[in-house]
């Protein structure tokens, strides 16, 4: 009896020295805690009730009824849909204003954070703006000075989309010098490759899905402008690779581009098969890439794109596209449901970029959420050729988190009432 | 009695014919049904309007639809004329951390429409050795109306020592620069000049007496009272950040909570306050009381920019719903959205749609519910009511359709 009277002081030591690192995470308080929302994570496979704990610029928990002690601030986001932030897989912001070109340093690109945090949006990757030799400039122009996450797919092009004469320039697509500058140069911002409004034959996308095979990155492919159109069942089946990726999937301008629905409205057979080999199809809707005429019977025919995104540029801004969360009402108009919607917003494209640190809300990972709600009424939604359709939803971004910090708040969630 | 049924029946033929005249002309445009709410013709009740050839053709009830190419629907809907917003920064380029030729200005497209804008003015972003490139690079370029106040300093928001250079600050070449491009600069700015001298402000002063236009003044001039700036302003020249409270500047209500007395004398005299919101330019304890006190601003230029864009001001329109919401009447609210800041800045052939005039419209809905309203303090107050920019049309076109109001049904096929 007395030998153990001198031990258990030691244990009780021993005991304390195990448990204090535990206290101590205990106290660590949550910066933000987002409180009584329904969590769409497809990743996680969560579609209901949870809180969401951030600290440090990063998921910390993910739990129903998350205490608020232990936050220095609470979020009250009940009735709201929280979500991991939207990636949107298809945009243009290399802006600038270099005379004479249009797209690479012009004014047809925007300024990303002004079209991202108010759509719920926290990652862009911008869709072949810029080459091997531009993008040097567009990473110190742009996506050094956004807050908005920039990632990019390298124009096949060396001077990317500086005019639509200079992208049919077959000597200056080099698959070396495009893989070494995504492999050597910017692996950390580079996810893949691009091929667009080339008006010759096949040339383009194998030299792109060459680049592609020496970087291990995808290939995306805008098919837009081969007068008269080539075979996109010998694009999907023998060109390209598992893992490429085909955009304006349900453009209508059967001169210049196979569709993916006939006249008679029937989807072609090839497209299902396609879609079955890996070929990812994104939306890429633009000013002039997506019609109800293809969207709709191919919808009610089992095919839906695997990805939605907006193709933003100054031309789709302020038409049908608006913004992506705008983009993500329309294809819910089709009869998708909100958390299939939002998968192929977020976990869907960070999967098709290589990117799967992003796009779910695991704890550990950067903490870019979105806050949404699903505001009831009649809203109308427009394609490319000033047509509609009605809807009874409409996603409405509340509140906007980028690596932990609130870069959105449309009605104050994260305000303090005012005191006279 | 005889000749006096021969001129009626002569003033019957000729109306007759005018209004077959009338009748014949294709219409473009025909907005149905919507409550138009006009401040300079008196207008607030639910009429039609026809539009023509980038142009109000007729403003009254009932036009017939049959010469009408297109049929909007406004049922419900308020139709007022386009937006202005005096205060905005779009001299956009890609100089890093800049507003002149830089990265902290916006492109103004990217804003205007969704908003119901159709007219901004650059709030001094340029001077009169820059203000060439930005017409070129952004006014030239851009489907929005856009104006400018020049800056004193000869090239405008550089954010630098230049901008300090009393030597470059030249009364003579600013007007000079303004008589040349007369139709776009609607006046001079004055602001961010940290000396003691009052030589910035007076030159800018004798810019505007030269070339009959309103000064501009944006603060920021830590050196000069509130007062001493609101003593040399004449009656129409406009402040700007009204509300701000921060300790570089008098805020205009005290620590009592009441507007400073020769804050209420210089509104007297006629100058004319505008919001100016910005990233930190709108503090509830500033506009609540000076509202309170009957200091309602003018105008609601947003101060739109890099830093504001995602904060607190959002738009215009979330600016005039949180007015709505500081319990300003909805009239008056529009008023200071359109026709008000179109009188400050002396373009009176903006701001409202009289016949003839520009059709720069936009229909609003008013959305009920519960909304919050941030200031730059982060600080919350809430309303049930906000506006929402449903169709902007820019000289007759359609620029923004937020639920294809304009648009056709898709049928299936």
């Amino acid at each position: 009896m007395p030998d153990q009277s001198g031990l258990l002081p030691k244990r009780f030591i021993l005991l304390l020295l195990f448990l204090l690192p535990l206290l101590n995470l205990q106290a660590q308080k949550l910066d933000i805690l987002l409180k009584g929302g329904h969590l769409i994570d497809s990743k996680n496979s969560m579609d209901g009730p949870m809180d969401v704990g951030i600290r440090d610029g990063k998921i910390a928990e993910v739990a129903k009824n998350i205490s608020e002690k232990g936050a220095e601030k609470v979020i009250n986001v009940s009735g709201l849909y929280v979500t991991p932030g939207l990636l949107d897989m298809h945009v243009h912001v290399f802006m600038g204003n270099e005379p004479g070109a249009y797209i690479a340093n012009g004014t047809t690109s925007v300024m990303p954070d002004g079209y991202t945090f108010r759509a719920g949006v926290t990652t862009v990757v911008d869709a072949g703006s810029s080459g091997w030799r531009n993008f040097p400039l567009f990473k110190e122009q742009t996506i050094d000075k956004a807050k908005t996450r920039v990632l990019a797919l390298l124009n096949i092009v060396g001077t990317g989309m500086r005019s639509r004469f200079e992208e049919q320039d077959v000597s200056d697509m080099n698959p070396v010098m495009t893989a070494l500058s995504i492999k050597k140069l910017y692996p950390d911002i580079l996810v893949g490759i691009k091929a667009a409004h080339y008006w010759g034959d096949f040339t383009q996308v194998d030299l792109a899905v060459e680049a592609g095979k020496l970087a291990g990155v995808p290939v995306m492919v805008d098919f837009g402008e081969h007068d008269p159109p080539n075979s996109i069942e010998a694009l999907f089946m023998e060109h390209l690779r598992p893992g490429d990726i085909f955009t304006h999937t349900y453009s209508h301008g059967p001169t210049q581009r196979e569709t993916i629905v006939d006249e008679d409205g029937k989807l072609k057979p090839f497209i299902l098969k396609a879609q079955q080999r890996g070929i990812v199809f994104d939306l890429g809707h633009g000013g002039g890439a997506f019609t109800w005429r293809q969207a709709v019977p191919a919808t009610q025919q089992g095919f839906k794109a695997d990805v939605v995104s907006t193709d933003l540029h100054t031309q789709s801004m302020n038409a049908g596209m608006k913004d992506l969360s705008n983009v993500l009402s329309k294809f819910m108009a089709l009869g998708v449901s909100l958390p299939d919607a939002i998968s192929r917003a977020t976990w869907a494209p960070a999967q098709v970029i290589g990117r799967q640190d992003l796009g779910h809300l695991s704890v550990g990972a950067e903490a870019d959420v979105a806050v949404f709600n699903l505001r009831d009424g009649d809203f109308g939604f427009l394609d490319v050729r000033r047509m509609k359709i009605k809807g009874k939803s409409k996603l409405q971004t509340e509140l906007t988190i980028r690596a932990g910090k609130v870069v959105w708040d449309l009605n104050g969630l994260a305000a303090m009432d005012f005191e006279k | 009695m005889v000749l006096n049924t021969a001129i009626k029946n002569i003033i019957r033929i000729l109306l007759l014919v005018t209004s077959f005249v009338a009748q014949a002309q294709e219409i473009d445009l025909l907005i149905k049904n919507g409550h138009v709410f006009d401040a300079k013709n008196n207008l607030d009740t639910v009429l039609d309007i026809s539009i023509k050839d980038g142009k109000i053709l007729e403003v009254a009830p009932n036009i017939t639809l049959e010469n009408a190419k297109k049929v909007v629907d406004a049922a419900g809907l308020y139709v007022c004329p386009g937006l202005i917003d005096i205060h905005t920064h779009v001299f956009v380029g890609t100089k890093a951390n800049k507003f002149a030729d830089g990265n902290n200005s916006l492109s103004p497209d990217d804003f205007s429409f969704k908003a119901g804008i159709t007219t901004v003015v650059d709030a001094g972003t340029s001077g009169w050795r820059n203000f060439p490139l930005f017409k070129t690079q952004v006014i030239d370029q851009s489907k929005t109306r856009i104006l400018a106040f020049l800056n004193i300093a000869a090239s405008g928001m550089t954010g630098d020592s230049a901008q300090q250079d009393l030597s470059e600050m030249d009364a003579e070449k600013t007007a000079e620069i303004i008589q040349k491009y007369a139709d776009i600069i609607v006046g001079v700015k004055i602001g961010h000049f940290d000396g003691d001298s009052w030589a910035p402000f007076d030159r800018a002063l004798e810019a505007g007496s030269k070339t009959n236009r309103p000064l501009f003044v944006e603060c920021h001039l830590p050196r000069y009272t509130l007062k001493d700036q609101l003593d040399r302003m004449r009656p129409g020249d406009i402040i700007t950040h009204s509300f701000e409270n921060i300790s570089e500047r008098t805020p205009v209500v005290d620590k009592e909570e009441n507007v400073l007395p020769y804050v209420f004398e210089a509104k007297e005299k006629g100058i004319l306050f505008d919001v100016g919101h910005g990233g930190a330019g709108f503090w509830f304890n500033q506009a609540i009381p000076a509202m309170e006190q009957g200091l309602w601003p003018n105008s609601f230029g947003t101060d739109l920019h890099r830093f504001s864009m995602n904060a607190g001001m959002k738009d215009m329109l979330n600016v005039m719903s949180k007015y709505l919401s500081m319990g300003m009447p909805l009239k008056d609210v529009l008023l200071r959205g359109s026709w008000n800041p179109a009188q400050a800045i002396k373009r009176e052939d903006l701001g409202h749609l009289s016949v003839g005039a520009e059709a720069d419209i936009v229909l609003l809905s008013l959305k009920h519910g519960k909304f919050g309203f941030v200031d730059a303090r982060n600080n919350r107050i809430t309303g049930d009511q906000k506006l929402e920019a449903e169709l902007t049309i820019r000289a007759g076109k359609v620029v923004w359709d937020l639920n294809g109001l304009s648009a056709k049904t898709y049928e299936k096929q």
